[in-house]
């Protein structure tokens, strides 16, 4: 195969039918981990990527993947593999969860495989990363939010280390890991898919490379990096110029100061530069708990806040991220952490509170651009729950109902968000199979009337559920953000209705539990778990008054809540009365000027 | 014996095969009348009695049996003329139907809302009972409130009802007394217990299956009944049939009675079609695509088996309702001849998934339509004759293709219009490849070992390309290629699937208890051979069951060798069996591992009609057609062959560069491709070497 065809530049047409098929590989190793995992956090919630890279650590592939996984990161991760493994070859594969490393968290467990081609020469990496359900820490949860340092975490730290050698495990390390991890039967059917799912990939891009040919698809990367970097700046240069800041502000948890931890994020939107940058340089150092950002989280959530707030068809890969800039500083808690800082719940909590504030930033450049806040996590309904049952022990990540997403200029939030780092990718738990795996029974999930953040666009209600352990005792971590500050709305768009937790006692009390805890319910108990609604997006007397019936017909907003938030009366047979709907929005119009 | 018909009614065309007594196959197209499909039925009819050279009564009176395939239950959901449907479901889960089961795609597309609940929270009432995972009442049925709810059910003018508690398919006499008190409260009023429709577990599916299934009852009731007075009016008085979302067929009034099972009524024809045509080898694989004009619907045969699937969406995954129920496995995407090219800012070739549509159609339609599409790319290929299109029933206007591509396609691009042409057809073969590739990798099948079975009116002229593409060595159309789910229809079984819920680990394997579920079930595939199935001449019963590893979320169908377990070693034969079909999937296994079963299955096939595919009526007109000039993939202008297809005597060689035409489709043999007929009238191409593109 002759690479003379390479000089020549590639067209639309190429560009397209090769894109699709780097897109058709990263789908098929999505597919391939789908299906063959083992735990129910993968399977069932689908908490994995699948991503390829140019051997330059260039984000190219990432087909539907999880924004806070892939965004920034993979570029910093590859980078570990090659600099601790000058020589790759041909049946190596790395294991990786280094949050100084360019991973998102302990937890995350990645796979990388470089494609070695026939002449030995590194070409591409295939990334494939799946959310454990456990990673040996010190406690059965994956989100350590009281732990004072990596130490106390407890999970093995992997900075891109050999796991395949000529395509053979290396036992050595899969015997460490089986001797920390609990349930390692779980762990290593997770392992064999993410395995299987990267050697896909590299299967996959070796018979393309012999088709293609390798220097071929390396014009191609080049071209479709300025393709993307072209569509950016067309986006950026039609953006009002502008520079805001906006803060957000966690919960204050153990280790936290007493008032929470404020994230402020500035915006900068340079339509002349086509350049949007982000400066997080002025927050608080790292904290001796679990919430400090990864530096592959602190750069992949503003550009989260960025990319939910524009043109969604502009591709993000190397190209259009040559477009944005994040300010980052060393030791922040939105920054570059040091070793031994914990970034155990890196992906969630803070992360959170900067991707909102950079969308929210980006709705109060301009009419019709940027998001409300998305409602926080990860509340009791999102826990780790784990206990024995008749003599055998149980750990796993249940998904019964989280809920809050942000007002948009185009939609309401979209219900099942999670949060606003995982876009809603994730799916939600069945009560029967979870009842079915689990010695759980659940006793209620519904959603909470009148918990939206009011707006033009409201937010996504709140989620309730109530569980409870079956003939034994069950432990239930979580990390519950947003009991005291709710997703905010933009753009004189409300703020959704707070989080909260409890539990229900033997005689029906309910009884407050904290919202950063690993909490034991009893066999007569039951785990109560309150999910915030997300934040409104426009003012809400501006709501079609269409969309206000119909929600108060749904159930979702109450009668009074109609008239006095959203300034929509409705007569007895429950249709909207025109003219006190007209008087009443124009006394709060009136009010707002 | 007498004539068998076979309806598919499309969104442009209702196609119909009959069948003689001799198994002479006739194939006719009369257009779709959206607002009265039956009209199109006796159309088509109508048209073949003529061709007949019979009074239209005379000829149905001929008739033994009509098979119809039916997209009015999925067009009664998008266009919203179901019943008004009232869901009720366990205290507590008032909002299964709204949280669905998450998941989305375009994780930075904020455009699209979140769906609305298929029903309405309005329409939803808690019914204070609770069951558990054992099937244990942990809360009593509370009767008094049950006749509460549907007095309020009665005054919100509900026209259907669907029951749904959780674990009821383990204990359903929680619905069964519901089922009871909506007899007495609400006579009349239709109504679905989930336990019935769709005894599987997890929650959402079921209710959604049960909803789906209340709200088309009045509506597919209507239709069925129309349907059978029409026929008999005109003169038919053999058996009605429906074609079902599973690959068999119903009664036409039992499916009134179960109208969830034809929502996929259409696409699920084509790979039994395809596996009666193709598979002269019973273990061979068919990667079966059927292309017609907005989808391309792609569907799998792997060993003679056809996969199914129950994660089956109404309309876009995530964006949609899962119908929950089992279905012939098909992935459909907007890509077909009606496909609309474009060109982004960037510069960038974009084809689909926005379609012309049967209206304004592809510009070379001269309809009024401007925006180029892949039809338009092959005739200004010259893939289509503009004088022979759909048989010389409709000129095409090329001057005007030429125009559109160029303008939207070949200027930005800065691309000659033939070099524009060769891209979008490129471009859109690349789109389906990826689909096919979606459903083989989920299916674990590997495509350069498999047979590619194109149908449908505009799969002929990308079907090489995409073999080649795939790797696959083989390109088939069958014969009735261009109404490939018709003549599927033609020769499907009356079948019915039966499933009971029963949870074991092969580590505890409860023999005696599996036993007593399975003989349930025989008992109830027996009833149905005796009953809707009678007088057929051959029964078989297809065992399965769905299992996982312990801790697996996802369950795989596995066949089953016995239907009653007598030792230890038949559990053995069950893992082991599981272990290879897991391998066979996913292309890994854990050997050690023990596995559990979640639910068993019992699928009855009844032998009605013949079970071997006819051929059509010879035809007389010579082969070989006048040669014109065609620009093939990859290659420049030259004057190519031009086959007639119906006329090709078995046996004969055709080598590539040709074009094979019928009066319904138009077949484009690459130059490095050849091509022979078989002895069942397929058109065979051999796809010689590998090409970059």
């Amino acid at each position: 195969m002759t690479d003379a065809s390479a000089i020549d530049s590639m067209d639309g047409a190429t560009l397209a039918v090769l894109t699709a098929r780097f897109e058709g590989i990263a789908r098929k190793m999505a597919n391939t981990l789908h299906r063959t995992g083992r735990s129910g956090i993968l399977t069932i919630a689908r908490d994995f990527s699948c991503v390829v890279l140019t051997a330059k650590h260039e984000l190219l592939a990432t087909a539907e993947s999880l924004p806070n996984h892939v965004l920034r990161g993979p570029e910093i991760m590859t980078r570990t593999m090659t600099d601790n493994h000058p020589r790759l070859k041909r049946g190596d594969a790395f294991l990786h969860n280094s949050p100084y490393h360019g991973c998102t968290h302990p937890a995350d467990h990645s796979i990388l495989i470089p494609v070695i081609d026939d002449q030995g020469v590194h070409r591409f990496t295939v990334l494939a990363k799946a959310h454990q359900a456990d990673c040996g820490n010190s406690l059965p949860t994956t989100y350590m939010g009281a732990a004072v340092d990596v130490y106390n975490e407890g999970a093995l730290i992997f900075p891109a280390v050999k796991v395949q050698d000529k395509y053979q495990h290396v036992m050595d390390v899969i015997r460490m890991c089986r001797l920390r991890i609990r349930v390692p039967d779980q762990w290593w059917g997770d392992y064999l898919a993410t395995l299987g799912a990267a050697r896909v990939g590299e299967r996959e891009i070796l018979a393309l490379g012999a088709e293609i040919g390798w220097n071929r698809l390396e014009e191609y990367s080049s071209q479709w990096f300025d393709y993307s970097e072209k569509r950016m700046i067309e986006v950026i240069r039609a953006l009002p110029k502008g520079r805001v800041t906006r803060t957000s502000t966690h919960d204050a948890f153990p280790g936290t100061p007493v008032e929470g931890v404020t994230i402020k994020a500035t915006v900068e939107v340079k339509p002349d530069e086509a350049m949007i940058e982000v400066d997080m340089t002025d927050n608080p150092d790292s904290m001796p708990n679990g919430l400090n950002l990864s530096e592959a989280c602190s750069l992949s959530t503003p550009m989260i806040g960025i990319f939910n707030s524009i043109d969604h068809t502009v591709p993000k890969n190397e190209g259009s991220f040559r477009r944005i800039k994040i300010h980052l500083r060393d030791g922040c808690i939105v920054g570059r952490p040091r070793h031994p800082t914990s970034c155990s719940v890196a992906t969630t909590n803070i992360a959170d509170r900067v991707a909102n504030p950079v969308q929210a930033a980006m709705a109060e450049l301009a009419d019709g651009l940027g998001q409300a806040e998305t409602g926080a996590l990860i509340p009791p309904s999102c826990g780790v729950v784990s206990g024995v049952h008749d003599g055998k022990p149980f750990v796993n990540e249940i998904y019964l109902g989280c809920t809050g997403g942000a007002g948009t200029p185009w939609t309401d939030g979209w219900l099942t968000i999670l949060h606003v780092g995982n876009a809603g990718m994730c799916y939600q738990d069945s009560i029967e199979i979870d009842e079915l795996r689990h010695p759980i029974f659940v006793h209620a999930r519904r959603l909470i009337p009148d918990s939206e953040g009011a707006g033009r666009f409201r937010g996504a209600l709140g989620a309730y559920s109530e569980f409870a352990p079956v003939d034994c005792a069950m432990t239930v971590a979580y990390v519950s953000d947003g009991n005291v500050n709710p997703a905010l709305g933009a753009r004189k768009g409300l703020s959704g209705a707070c989080s909260a937790q409890y539990r229900r006692r033997a005689d029906g009390s309910l009884e407050p539990v904290p919202a950063c805890a690993e909490v034991v319910i009893g066999p007569d108990e039951t785990m109560v778990s309150i999910s915030g609604g997300g934040g409104g997006y426009g003012p809400p007397h501006e709501r079609d008054p269409a969309r206000v019936l119909h929600d108060v017909r749904e159930g979702w907003v109450s009668l009074e809540r109609a008239a006095s938030v959203y300034g929509v009366v409705l007569t007895a047979e429950a249709t909207v009365d025109l003219q006190k709907t007209i008087a009443a929005r124009h006394e709060m119009q009136r009010q707002t000027v | 014996m007498g004539l068998r018909f076979a309806i598919d009614t499309g969104g442009t065309f209702t196609d119909l095969m009959v069948a003689t007594e001799e198994g002479v196959l006739t194939m006719h197209k009369a257009p779709t009348t959206p607002s009265d499909p039956v009209a199109g039925v006796i159309d088509s009819l109508r048209i073949a009695a003529e061709a007949a050279g019979e009074d239209l009564g005379a000829f149905l009176g001929r008739g033994e049996i009509l098979v119809h395939g039916t997209t009015h239950a999925i067009n009664a959901i998008v266009t919203g003329s179901t019943a008004r449907t009232a869901f009720l479901t366990t205290q507590g889960h008032p909002d299964t139907l709204v949280f669905r089961e998450g998941g989305r795609i375009e994780p930075f597309n904020f455009t699209v809302p979140y769906t609305e609940p298929y029903v309405p929270r309005a329409l939803t009432y808690e019914v204070p009972e609770r069951i558990t995972v054992s099937g244990a009442i942990k809360m009593p049925l509370d009767e008094d409130a049950v006749v509460a709810i549907l007095a309020k059910v009665k005054a919100a003018r509900v026209e259907a009802i669907g029951v749904s508690f959780l674990w009821s398919m383990v204990n359903p006499a929680h619905e069964i007394a519901v089922g009871a008190l909506i007899a007495k409260h609400l006579p009349g009023v239709p109504y679905t217990l989930s336990h019935e429709v769709n005894p599987s577990i997890r929650e959402y599916r079921r209710a959604s299956s049960t909803c789906i299934d209340a709200s088309l009852k009045p509506v597919i009731g209507a239709y069925m009944r129309g349907l059978e007075k029409r026929l008999r009016d005109a003169g038919f008085r053999g058996r009605v049939l429906v074609v079902t979302s599973q690959g068999g067929v119903m009664d036409a009034s039992r499916a009134a009675e179960a109208p969830v099972h034809l929502i996929n009524s259409g696409p699920s024809m084509a790979p039994v079609a395809a596996k009666a045509y193709g598979a002269g080898d019973a273990a061979e694989t068919l990667i079966v695509g059927d292309a017609g004009g907005t989808t391309f619907d792609v569907s799998l045969v792997r060993r003679g088996r056809i996969p199914r699937t129950r994660e089956t969406w109404l309309g876009q995954p995530f964006r949609s309702h899962m119908t929950g129920m089992p279905s012939v496995d098909v992935k459909s995407i907007g890509a077909g001849g009606g496909s609309i090219a474009w060109v982004d800012a960037g510069g960038l070739l974009h084809v689909g998934p926005k379609s012309a549509g049967a209206a304004p159609g592809p510009v070379c339609y001269n309809r009024g339509g401007t925006k180029p599409t892949l039809t338009d790319a092959a005739v200004a290929l010259g893939f289509i004759d503009t004088e022979f299109f759909l048989g010389g029933k409709m000129s095409l206007n090329k001057t005007l293709a030429l125009e559109a591509i160029g303008a939207n396609v070949a200027a930005p691009l800065g691309k000659t219009v033939e070099q524009a042409a060769e891209a979008i057809v490129g471009l859109a073969t690349e789109h389906m490849v990826q689909a096919i590739m979606d459903i083989t990798v989920n299916q674990g099948i590997d495509p350069t070992q498999a047979t590619f079975v194109a149908g449908g009116g505009a799969a002929g002229l990308n079907c090489v390309a995409i073999a080649r593409r795939l790797g696959c060595k083989r390109v088939l159309v069958t014969e009735a290629g261009a109404a490939l789910s018709a003549s599927g229809a033609l020769i499907s079984d009356l079948t019915t699937h039966l499933q009971a819920m029963f949870h074991v680990r092969s580590d505890a394997f409860d023999i005696e208890g599996v036993n007593k579920v399975l003989a349930g079930l025989k008992g109830s595939c027996e009833a149905f051979a005796a009953g809707p199935g009678a007088g057929a001449k051959a029964i078989e019963i297809d065992w399965s069951t769905e299992a996982r590893y312990i801790d697996q979320a996802w369950e795989i169908e596995v066949p089953l060798q016995v239907s009653n377990f007598t030792a230890d070693d038949n559990v053995r034969a069950l893992v082991a069996d599981f272990h290879r079909m897991h391998q066979d999937i996913f292309a890994v296994s854990d050997e050690g591992a023990e596995i559990e079963t979640v639910s068993w299955n019992a699928a009855v096939r009844c032998r009605i009609g013949s079970g071997t595919p006819g051929r059509l009526a010879v035809d007389g007109r010579p082969a070989k057609l006048a040669s014109r000039p065609v620009r093939f993939l990859g290659a420049n202008w030259i004057n190519a062959d031009v086959w007639r297809l119906e006329s090709i005597r078995e046996g004969q060689n055709l080598a590539g560069p040709a074009i094979v035409e019928s009066d319904f489709t138009s077949i484009v043999i690459d130059p490095d491709a050849k091509a022979w007929r078989d002895a069942s009238g397929n058109l065979v191409i051999e796809v010689l070497a590998e090409r970059r593109p």
